[in-house]
């Protein structure tokens, strides 16, 4: 075991060596205009310096802050409505092809409209993130709901659960699986979201950030800018959800993947 | 004489189908929130700009129509797509069967592959836009990526999980190596290959939206933006309707049919996180 896990790392670690000698190799094979590729040391340099006049962090920061914010809304508003569908027909039957359309339209095409109504921003920026949330989260949501087994919906029924009490001892608890596990899914499509959104709607945070270099030329600001929403994403997706995952759903030893 | 006799007359009862109450209940919603926002356009008071009603959205659609500009938009838009998914697809499938026969590269290769995959294509915007400038190639090209990664992924997954009994019972009656790929490999990686579309699908349709709301001079992308731009907020409105029309069109009459003939068949599941 121990041996093939060196042997996956150093196995896995070539294709990355093997991209920064390229890197290193190319101005010399190939020819072409230095600012299209700049070498490895501006990326470094740029990070250094965006590190120390703290331009770097605060990028990273506002873009943390915002996911969790539009994370924030769009999950405290998804799970209530998504219960009203699951439980009720009627809610169900009205609801469910509006909202099926205002899914398809989910997410990054309605920042011109927040644009408008919200200015450049926090709110637009936002505002895009909690939809995108929104309706990934409602699925999965409405899904957990489903698949609790009826015979436990009657043995709770029976006892006379009904109402709030239904809700908080058996429809929350049996849905909450599928809503943990449905998160990772909900933040993958809020981060894709957010990078998009502050590129066109920012004024800071990751995606403004490379935006921004574009129009000065700077790839090497892009270059880092895409390293950290990748290594970011990365963490966000293996330690963070990974955790919750374990720490919930795998102890409850409900994971069945 | 005759009997009376109580025939059981069957009241002549009109009853709807499930199906029609559902679609009327459904029609019920959409036209509830119609109302709403009529109603409400002359109590928040704004001008058009900031906040159109359903009539002039009505009206930016119709005249959108007139002018010919829609039809051409739609069609840039899905030729986009199209060729965005059939590329990506094709390259995903080659690479991910490629690499998925050799354990070595399969090693080798994925820390990078996953790292690709999760650098969202997004990012890789800002960078083609100055290798390529604002244009059609650069929407393609991050479309392409979009779909390349996840179908590549869940290829290369599938491939490597082949079951190793089903490749020594074709080797051992004779089979040679092309024998093992027709037979075993590519059977068992075309669940792969449809778990990746399908996840491809969605996230491209997105990607094809942001692409042309960045580097586009036509294209449904490109009307949303472009109202907002020029003060037709009416027309962007009408542009996200005409989205989310392609998006459920997409999704009706190529997706679920692919699915149901492919792997509700073959009864694998699939998420589809992207549905109600």
């Amino acid at each position: 075991m121990k041996a093939g896990r060196t042997e996956a790392f150093v196995l896995g670690a070539l294709p990355f060596v093997a991209i920064v000698v390229t890197w290193a190799l190319l101005p010399h094979v190939v020819d072409y205009p230095a600012y299209m590729l700049p070498p490895i040391s501006a990326v470094v340099g740029y990070a250094r310096e965006s590190l120390q006049d703290g331009s770097l962090v605060h990028n990273i920061v506002a873009s943390l802050a915002r996911l969790a914010a539009g994370f924030a809304i769009g999950m405290a508003l998804a799970i209530p409505t998504g219960l009203a569908i699951a439980m009720n027909r009627h809610v169900a039957d009205v609801f469910r092809p509006l909202l099926s359309f205002l899914q398809a339209i989910a997410g990054i095409a309605w920042v011109p409209l927040t644009i408008i109504w919200f200015g450049i921003g926090n709110g637009s920026v936002i505002f895009v993130i909690a939809n995108t949330i929104f309706f990934a989260a409602l699925y999965n949501t409405v899904l957990g709901v489903e698949t609790i087994p009826l015979a436990l919906h009657r043995a709770v029924r029976s006892h006379g659960g009904r109402g709030i009490k239904l809700v908080t001892q058996l429809i929350l608890p049996g849905a909450l699986m599928q809503i943990l596990l449905g998160m990772r899914t909900s933040v993958a499509y809020g981060w894709r979201a957010l990078v998009a959104s502050e590129m066109i709607a920012g004024s800071s945070g990751l995606g403004y950030m490379t935006m921004e270099a574009v129009q000065w030329q700077r790839v090497e600001t892009i270059i880092l800018g895409m390293i950290i929403i990748g290594v970011l994403w990365v963490i966000m997706d293996r330690v963070v959800f990974a955790t919750i995952e374990r720490r919930t759903v795998g102890r409850w030893g409900l994971l069945q993947r | 004489m005759t009997p009376a006799v109580a025939l059981a007359v069957p009241r002549a009862r009109w009853r709807m189908s499930r199906r029609t109450a559902r679609a009327l209940k459904g029609a019920f919603g959409v036209a509830l929130l119609l109302v709403a926002w009529q109603v409400s356009v002359p109590m928040v008071g704004m001008s058009a700009y900031f906040y159109p009603a359903p009539i002039d959205v009505a009206h930016a659609f119709v005249d959108l129509i007139r002018k010919g500009v829609l039809p051409v938009y739609i069609a840039d838009s899905l030729g986009r797509y199209a060729i965005g998914i059939g590329i990506g697809t094709a390259l995903g499938i080659v690479f991910g069967i490629a690499i998925g026969l050799s354990r070595r590269t399969a090693l080798a290769l994925s820390p990078l592959l996953k790292f690709l995959f999760a650098l969202v294509e997004v990012a890789w915007i800002p960078i083609f836009v100055v290798w390529f400038g604002y244009g059609v190639k650069t929407i393609v090209l991050a479309l392409i990526y979009v779909v390349f990664f996840p179908v590549l992924y869940n290829t290369l997954l599938s491939v490597r999980t082949a079951p190793a009994v089903l490749v020594n019972a074709v080797r051992s009656l004779g089979g040679g190596r092309i024998d093992v790929l027709r037979y075993v490999i590519l059977p068992s990686a075309l669940p792969g290959m449809i778990t990746g579309l399908r996840l491809a699908a969605g996230f491209a349709f997105r990607g094809l939206v942001f692409g042309e709301i960045i580097a586009a001079k036509t294209g449904v992308g490109y009307l949303i933006f472009e109202g907002a731009q020029s003060q037709q907020t009416a027309r962007t409105i009408a542009g996200m309707i005409v989205m989310g029309f392609l998006w459920l069109g997409i999704d009706q009459c190529y997706l679920r049919p692919f699915e149901r003939a492919t792997v509700q068949r073959w009864g694998l599941t699939i998420d589809a996180a992207d549905r109600l």
